[in-house]
């Protein structure tokens, strides 16, 4: 009785860690913060954008995004200079995550989080259209020298099989 | 009188619009771009009356695959039979006209209608229809509607739906030949694998504002400096970054508005374009020089992939295919598929895979640069239009022993080479 209980304290204080971890991520995406966003990832991320539903190999077919740590560095340095027009200026956007769901725990404590999200996004650099994305993402979160951190990111959205819009964003 | 863009520009585009409304010597007027009436005059005249790229064989390897496409703003459906022959035809039921396939691609034993449920053979013929008792009309003559023209050449279909608009050999031209095949010599094999799918960027400009950007080497420098500044030592450094007095590479107008950006002249070393040193791709090599002779691999391991439009619609952009599709006057989607090769290790590919991902698409480094500058292009031109100028270069540009117009790799000789062929395409009187 005593460690049912305990469990279910332990698992919404690990929901409520991960939860606030997810909002944090999204708060930083949304503001443009990229590098404060960079370093919630760990150093063997992979940030995942499929050109469908997330079920092929990456090897042979093509994806809208499929960064290592390396290119997502690069990615995030490339938004720094400050002259990639793509987001020169940084779209507006905010983001709403809800439905989450702890998947799974792996036996070395990685968490396998899934959640949908609706984002708006103002594409200010020369449409200046409201743009709406939406998808389910799927995190895989450790705890690294004490604090939670990404390992892995997957967003498989609503609409990849077709022809998308300038996403020079962070999802 | 200078070089000018087209021709004579004389005839007339649109019932309001004649060709030298449009165009004078060294520039456009952005009415091209904005004008409902140019548009529809296109897709009668270039994307319905010429020969456009429809899609590669080695999409549709097996018997029953296939992917759905546009001619124009007409879908159509490639397909292959069970004899091995690729048909292209329309995605359309002859019966009540709703479309047979919804999906990008897919396979299938025959094509069957969710209205009343008439069923199609792989090969376009009527096969089956509902309570046959009622049919009137001859169902020999319902099968699928094709093209005038379908032709392919080294796997590269094209289509013409008109059916009078000349040969696929005279519409490639030698200049377009050679690009086909050099894009095929580097297989191995001789063989293109195009096979990992293709991405699609919507972007909210005219069609032509691609065939332009994916062939201008004058923006490198600046629409793309965000990349060079975090991915220094790339193949267009020497080629295209090093200053107006440096760069050797060129810019080629091989003619039927076939252009190209000659990257390979100005490179500084082998396999620059893979970004390899040779010792990596060893096996390779080796292979092209068994294929080719050592002279051809050599000078292909050092030119890579070329850089060009065949007009209309399909960019060769080095180890991309890319196609242009015109929806609206301002509206077009870019696709695009890594150039894979047949006869090559599956790292080889994966490479290839993996540089199409970094350049290419939405999320792409260079093209969300070039979508928001062309998307900034139509809204520029608003109602009224307003001139361009395109005249970069043309006081240098010299015509070689083949007739083709060359220039430095950033002077507009392609996109006057472009505008040309579209003014004799569009200037019937």
């Amino acid at each position: 009785m005593d460690a049912a209980v305990s469990t279910v304290s332990d698992d919404r204080d690990l929901r409520a860690e991960v939860e606030q971890l997810l909002f944090l991520e999204a708060r930083l995406a949304d503001e443009s913060r990229y590098e404060e966003w960079l370093a919630l990832m760990t150093d063997d991320v992979r940030y995942w954008v499929p050109s469908g539903p997330a079920d092929y190999d990456p090897d042979t077919r093509i994806s809208f995004v499929n960064d290592n740590r390396n290119r997502l560095e690069t990615r995030v340095r490339q938004l720094l200079t400050g002259v990639r027009y793509a987001q020169t200026p940084p779209s507006p956007m905010r983001r709403v995550i809800s439905n989450l769901e702890i998947e799974s725990t792996d036996d070395d404590g990685t968490i396998t989080v899934g959640s949908n999200f609706v984002l708006y996004e103002l594409s200010a650099q020369a449409t200046n259209e409201l743009r709406i994305w939406a998808g389910r993402a799927t995190h895989r979160i450790r705890r690294v020298d004490g604090e939670l951190r990404i390992a892995a990111k997957t967003v498989e959205l609503v609409n990849a099989t077709q022809a998308l819009p300038t996403l020079a964003f962070l999802l | 009188m200078r070089p000018i863009i087209g021709t004579e520009p004389t005839g007339q585009i649109t019932s309001e619009l004649r060709a030298d409304d449009l165009m004078q010597p060294g520039r456009v007027n952005g009415l091209a771009y904005t004008d409902p009436a140019v548009f529809e005059a296109e897709l009668e005249r270039i994307f319905t009356g010429g020969w456009v790229f429809v899609g590669h064989e080695s999409e549709v390897p097996a018997a029953g695959d296939f992917v759905t496409r546009r001619l124009g703003l007409d879908p159509v459906i490639m397909v292959r039979d069970r004899g091995g022959d690729v048909h292209v035809m329309a995605n359309r039921c002859s019966h009540r006209g709703v479309t047979l396939c919804q999906h990008a691609s897919g396979n299938t034993g025959s094509f069957a209608c969710i209205f009343h449920g008439w069923t199609y053979g792989l090969d376009g013929a009527l096969r089956g229809v509902p309570q046959p008792g009622g049919m009137c009309s001859d169902r020999e003559t319902l099968g699928l509607n094709r093209p005038g023209q379908v032709a392919s050449y080294r796997g590269f279909v094209f289509a013409n739906a008109s059916g009078d608009a000349g040969s696929l050999d005279e519409h490639l031209g030698p200049g377009g030949i050679e690009l086909l095949d050099w894009a095929c010599d580097l297989s191995p094999v001789g063989e293109l694998q195009i096979s990992a799918g293709w991405l699609g960027q919507r972007v909210s400009s005219n069609w032509k504002m691609w065939a332009e950007s994916d062939l201008d080497g004058y923006h490198l420098g600046r629409l793309h400096a965000s990349l060079w500044r975090v991915v220094p030592g790339s193949q267009y450094e020497a080629a295209v970054l090093a200053g107006e007095n440096v760069v050797t590479a060129t810019t080629r107008d091989r003619g039927r508005g076939h252009v190209e950006l000659e990257f390979w002249r100005g490179y500084d070393r082998q396999l620059a374009w893979l970004g390899v040193e040779r010792g990596q791709v060893a096996d390779y090599c080796e292979a092209l020089i068994a294929r080719h002779g050592s002279d051809r691999a050599e000078e292909l391991l050092w030119q890579g992939p070329p850089h060009a439009l065949i007009f209309p619609n399909l960019f060769l952009g080095e180890m991309n295919l890319a196609i242009i599709d015109p929806l609206a006057p301002d509206l077009t989607v870019h696709h695009h598929t890594p150039l894979l090769l047949g006869g090559v290790s599956p790292e080889f590919n994966r490479r290839v895979l993996r540089q199409s991902e970094a350049a290419m698409g939405p999320a792409g480094f260079l093209l969300p640069d070039d979508a928001t500058a062309a998307e900034r292009m139509q809204i520029a031109f608003g109602h009224s239009g307003g001139w361009m100028d395109l005249s970069r270069g043309m006081d240098r540009e010299q015509v070689d022993a083949r007739g083709d117009r060359i220039g430095h790799v950033s002077d507009e000789v392609t996109t006057r080479g472009f505008w040309r062929h579209w003014a004799e395409l569009m200037a019937t009187s």
